[in-house]
């Protein structure tokens, strides 16, 4: 009885090259559905298993967000701003309103800084925790997807009671922010901050301390330091790398002078490297916001300012929980902007995902990509 | 904060004596904030001598913005500097200004790899062209794309 015949080969290929060193390449198509990639496309050239080119394709929910600040008002551009990155609204809204107050010479009163300050420190766990969700959700851990999701109602709550909004919540206006501390903030969020910083050793215990992550994640997906500062990264994908930079420390804007933080870093620039560093930052921002609640001073939170930006430029710049995020502003005079250039972290960052995942194998592919935390809205704005 | 600006006089004077006829005008804007206009054709090298001498080795973004009024396109590197700690608060915008109708300028992906992706994206919302790019393609925009740059000031939208 001779061999059945064998069948053809299946041809989910786009096209067949030949690599330098004589084998055949596949190329694959990764995304633009946020199963696995956000709502971007990933162009990845594989020799056998081994990542061998990438070339990322975004623009799948670009909005031309800069051509719409420069047809509105100022103020009325607010809530477009916060849009590229919900999770993280009030901080992309902060570099916005930084540079607008800078151009303007308006000083923001001492209460409604440590006020922005403690809205942008619980945005940052709220973005990290969307993160860490999506990144169990990458690794196949369900209670590491769960957890993240559950735990960021503490602080979605704490920021409505604030503002009024669960997420996107146009805060911050230039001169101040909108709304004062509703009474019994304070003692709501030192007793969330502590419960969360609990939650966050169990996180320790199930996941990061977890040979499940810890052997997908350390040397997996390495950027080097030179690599990360040449490619102009930034945020925790930065310190991720061993760099101590951090515009809160650098450049310090708001509150962040007068408080006592750390900045974490990680040598080693890998998969491992980045996570922690999300982790980190998580505690840091506990710390931030018990004392913001202590420290805060009394007084005016808001000071009136103009709905015209004058002539003149302004490149303001505020370190969100993805990185720098950026405004290049060209005033002149009317109520809306010349130019409006916005530039975010994930935009940054995207130009760090071929470099962590050349050479590696697609499995480690989410573990490594998802590290960089890229968020394609952000990006593409 | 202090009014003087020593530091940034200081590196525009470095720049002033290493390229004596190529800096075109320089502006303090306030502190650790200054721009600096140089001739498109030198600006790789004053670009090169930013980054191996006054030490701004980390790219920040690159803007494009359209002076439709005065006839050109004005492309604006924004710098900083990793290496030198003090000066972490530091953005240079390094800027070159090129006529309207014949938007071309060397590209400097050579000296910053990180401007790659945002000389991409003014090559396709503003049509200036970057040579020596390694790969001048569509970034945001879909492929089939065949209207105007879009974020050219000419181009109106419906709800103007």
């Amino acid at each position: 009885m001779s061999a059945p015949p064998k069948p053809p080969p299946l041809t989910t290929v786009e096209s067949t090259e030949t690599s330098d060193s004589g084998a055949q390449t596949l190329t694959l198509s990764v995304g633009p559905q946020h199963s696995g990639s956000g709502h971007m496309r990933l162009i990845v050239e594989v020799d056998g298993d081994i990542i061998v080119n990438v070339a990322p394709d975004p623009g799948y929910v670009h909005r031309g967000i800069e051509k719409i600040i420069e047809l509105r008002n100022i103020i009325k551009s607010i809530p477009v701003i916060e849009r590229p990155s919900i999770i993280d609204a009030s901080n992309l809204n902060h570099a916005w309103v930084r540079s607008i107050e800078e151009i303007q010479g308006v000083e923001v009163p001492r209460r409604g800084q440590y006020l922005r300050t403690l809205l942008n420190e619980m945005n940052r766990i709220m973005s990290h925790l969307y993160w860490l969700s999506i990144y169990g959700v990458f690794l196949g851990h369900t209670t590491m997807f769960m957890w993240p999701l559950g735990d960021r109602e503490l602080f979605i709550d704490l920021a409505e009671k604030l503002t009024g909004a669960r997420i996107t919540y146009s805060y911050l206006v230039p001169g101040g922010v909108r709304r004062d501390l509703p009474p019994g903030f304070a003692e709501e969020a030192v007793k969330r901050t502590e419960y969360f910083e609990k939650r966050l050793k169990e996180y320790d215990r199930i996941f990061f301390n977890n040979p499940l992550f810890t052997s997908r994640a350390k040397g997996i997906g390495v950027l080097s330091r030179e690599k990360a500062i040449e490619l102009g990264c930034t945020g925790p994908t930065l310190r991720g790398s061993g760099v101590d930079a951090d515009l809160r420390k650098d450049e310090p804007y708001a509150a962040y002078p007068e408080l006592d933080f750390e900045i974490s870093t990680r040598p080693d620039g890998d998969s491992f490297s980045r996570a922690m560093v999300h982790m980190d930052e998580m505690r840091e921002s506990c710390k931030m916001i018990r004392q913001i609640v202590k420290k805060i001073p009394s007084g005016p939170i808001r000071r009136k300012a103009p709905i015209v930006l004058p002539r003149g430029v302004a490149y303001g710049r505020v370190e969100s929980a993805r990185g720098e995020c950026s405004f290049y502003l060209i005033g002149e005079g009317g109520d809306k902007p010349y130019r409006a250039r916005y530039i975010t972290g994930s935009y940054r960052n995207m130009a760090a995902i071929p470099a962590v995942l050349l050479g590696n194998r697609l499995a480690d592919m989410p573990t490594a990509w998802w590290s960089i935390d890229y968020w394609p809205v952000e990006a593409d704005r | 904060m202090s009014l003087s600006h020593e530091r940034e006089d200081g590196l525009i004077q470095k720049l002033k004596e290493n390229f004596p006829s190529d800096i075109k005008e320089t502006n303090v804007i306030r502190r650790a904030r200054l721009e600096v206009t140089v001739a498109p054709e030198r600006i790789k090298d004053v670009a090169i001598f930013l980054r191996d001498k006054l030490g701004f080795d980390h790219p920040n973004g690159v803007s494009a913005v359209d002076y439709n009024r005065e006839n050109r396109f004005e492309i604006v590197y924004h710098i900083s500097s990793i290496r030198i700690k003090e000066m972490r608060d530091l953005v240079l915008d390094l800027k070159e200004s090129v006529p309207r109708n014949a938007p071309k300028v060397g590209s400097l992906v050579s000296v910053w790899s990180g401007v790659e992706n945002y000389e991409r994206e003014s090559f396709e919302m503003f049509g200036i062209i970057f040579d020596g790019h390694p790969r001048l393609e569509k970034l945001f925009l879909t492929d089939n794309w065949d209207g105007p740059p879009p974020l050219r000031k000419d181009i109106r939208f419906p709800t103007d």
